[in-house]
């Protein structure tokens, strides 16, 4: 479905993507793991072209791509496939919900606008937020913001999702809404990769764990493999700081 | 003498209001609409990084905020005629006053467009948003009420700019005074009385600016039920 194949990123000096080769299937969902600073939200930014790459390739779709020669039409038409759910929501403060989720489809999609707004409610429904339709993202908890954010993200049905640290800017009563929203799609059957230091999301709903650290890819495993007997030393490491002080 | 002087304070505010609602505020208000719409132009192409013309929107603001308004004026009215270019004197101020508060106003409005955080600007990139259709449904409009501050405070300080439209022979506020004051002479109280003026028409600007200041907070606008949306969309 995506793979990304030797993708390089340097910020200035510092190469922060050493080389990764990575790739998510169709209704699979990639928890990607990892200590801060090991590059597993570059990784998410370099797939979605918000970051310029030194070099590597993405086959989307099964369509090859040269990622640091690429043209802006066909980011664009990438782009249009894919949902991007960020850390700090980044919903449209001049817009209501409703219009956070429309937008997409009626500016970029040219979709008429009954039929955009019948998906919205469709999709704030489905996050559990038909009533909080008409509220401007200021008058929403951070909760409430970051799951119309992932209704904007899947309103147009795309191919795959991508979620950076979806939990990360929350309080921590608040992350439980978002993941089990999350948790719903991942059952349904959504392709997605999600960053996250969630530990028990990504034991109980992804199929698939990456582990990165330094900007490589050190373990790769199904999520239930990868937490009852991780391979690698620094991932054995990694799960006993995060699990250690979690229990 | 205080009854003479109190009598000619009386007769002569309504003069003096009238110079001011017939040609103060029209000049200032025509002026920046003006300077709106180029200050709009300027920020634009200076925040869309467009080569030539972001140089030429930097020159022209270097220009029109490092030299002094009367400067421009004068140049515009008394310096064009030396080049065949004749204006009438409240064109030459419409066009001074108002070229130079769009320096001032783009200013405002490039801050604001980038005060407006870059998170939107990748969001809606990723939700397939074009260029135009960023900055006119995400950016602008959320960049206005940043920026509406800093452009109702250029239109405060326009308002008075606007005096020095009697240095060029139009009959505004401190003209109007100048001429009552010059047949008796009272020059202290009538300049008191033309600054009275201002300072009246000063703070109905302030108290505007403040009401639309709240209106436009997105914290308080109006919320809508999702059931009322609902029965309204009809699904």
């Amino acid at each position: 479905m995506l793979e990304v194949k030797q993708l390089y990123k340097s910020f200035g000096k510092e190469e922060v993507l050493k080389g990764i080769d990575f790739r998510v299937d169709k209704g699979e969902a990639v928890a990607v793991l990892g200590p801060s600073g090991s590059g597993k939200t570059t990784l998410l930014r370099c797939i979605s072209f918000l970051e310029r790459v030194n070099g590597g390739e993405i086959i989307f779709d099964g369509l090859h791509h040269d990622m640091s020669h690429i043209s802006k039409k066909m980011i664009r038409q990438i782009r249009m496939q894919m949902g991007f759910v960020f850390q700090s929501f980044n919903l449209f403060r001049n817009m209501t919900a409703l219009h956070n989720v429309t937008i997409g489809l009626t500016a970029a999609r040219k979709m008429p606008k009954g039929e955009a707004e019948q998906i919205a409610w469709e999709m704030l429904r489905k996050v559990g937020l038909e009533e909080r339709a008409g509220y401007y993202p200021d008058q929403l908890s951070g909760g409430q913001q970051q799951r119309v954010a992932i209704a904007r993200a899947i309103a147009a049905n795309p191919k795959v999702i991508l979620f950076d640290e979806p939990t990360s800017a929350l309080d921590p009563e608040l992350t439980g809404e978002v993941l089990d929203v999350m948790k719903k799609l991942a059952d349904e059957g959504t392709t997605m990769v999600v960053v996250t230091h969630e530990m028990g999301f990504a034991r109980e709903a992804a199929d698939r764990v990456v582990f990165m650290e330094d900007g490589v890819i050190v373990e790769e495993a199904p999520s239930g493999e990868f937490f009852q007997n991780p391979q690698k030393e620094r991932s054995v490491q990694f799960l006993r700081r995060v699990l250690g002080t979690a229990k | 003498m205080t009854d003479r002087l109190t009598d000619i304070l009386i007769s002569s505010f309504p003069q003096m209001l009238l110079a001011a609602i017939k040609m103060s505020i029209p000049l200032t208000v025509i002026s920046f609409l003006l300077g709106m719409a180029l200050a709009l132009l300027l920020a634009i192409v200076q925040v869309a990084d467009i080569k030539i013309l972001k140089q030429i929107s930097q020159i022209y603001i270097w220009i029109f905020r490092g030299t002094p308004l009367l400067v421009q004026l004068y140049i515009i009215f008394h310096g064009l005629p030396q080049l065949g270019i004749v204006l009438g004197a409240f064109p030459s101020a419409v066009i001074a006053f108002g070229m130079n508060v769009a320096a001032y106003n783009a200013e405002a409005i490039r801050a604001a467009i980038l005060a407006v955080p870059t998170g939107q600007t990748e969001a809606s990139y990723l939700i397939g948003l074009n260029y135009p259709q960023l900055m006119l449904r995400v950016v602008l409009p959320q960049a206005f009420p940043i920026s509406f501050p800093s452009l109702f405070n250029n239109l405060i300080s326009l308002l008075k700019d606007t005096s020095l439209a009697s240095c060029i022979t139009i009959p505004e506020l401190l003209a109007k005074t100048q001429k009552i004051a010059g047949r008796t002479f009272d020059y202290l109280p009538m300049f008191c009385e033309a600054a009275v003026i201002y300072l009246m028409i000063c703070t109905l600007l302030t108290w505007l600016q403040g009401f639309l200041e709240k209106k436009m907070a997105w914290e308080t606008k109006k919320v809508r039920t999702g059931r009322h949306m609902r029965l309204k969309a009809g699904t």
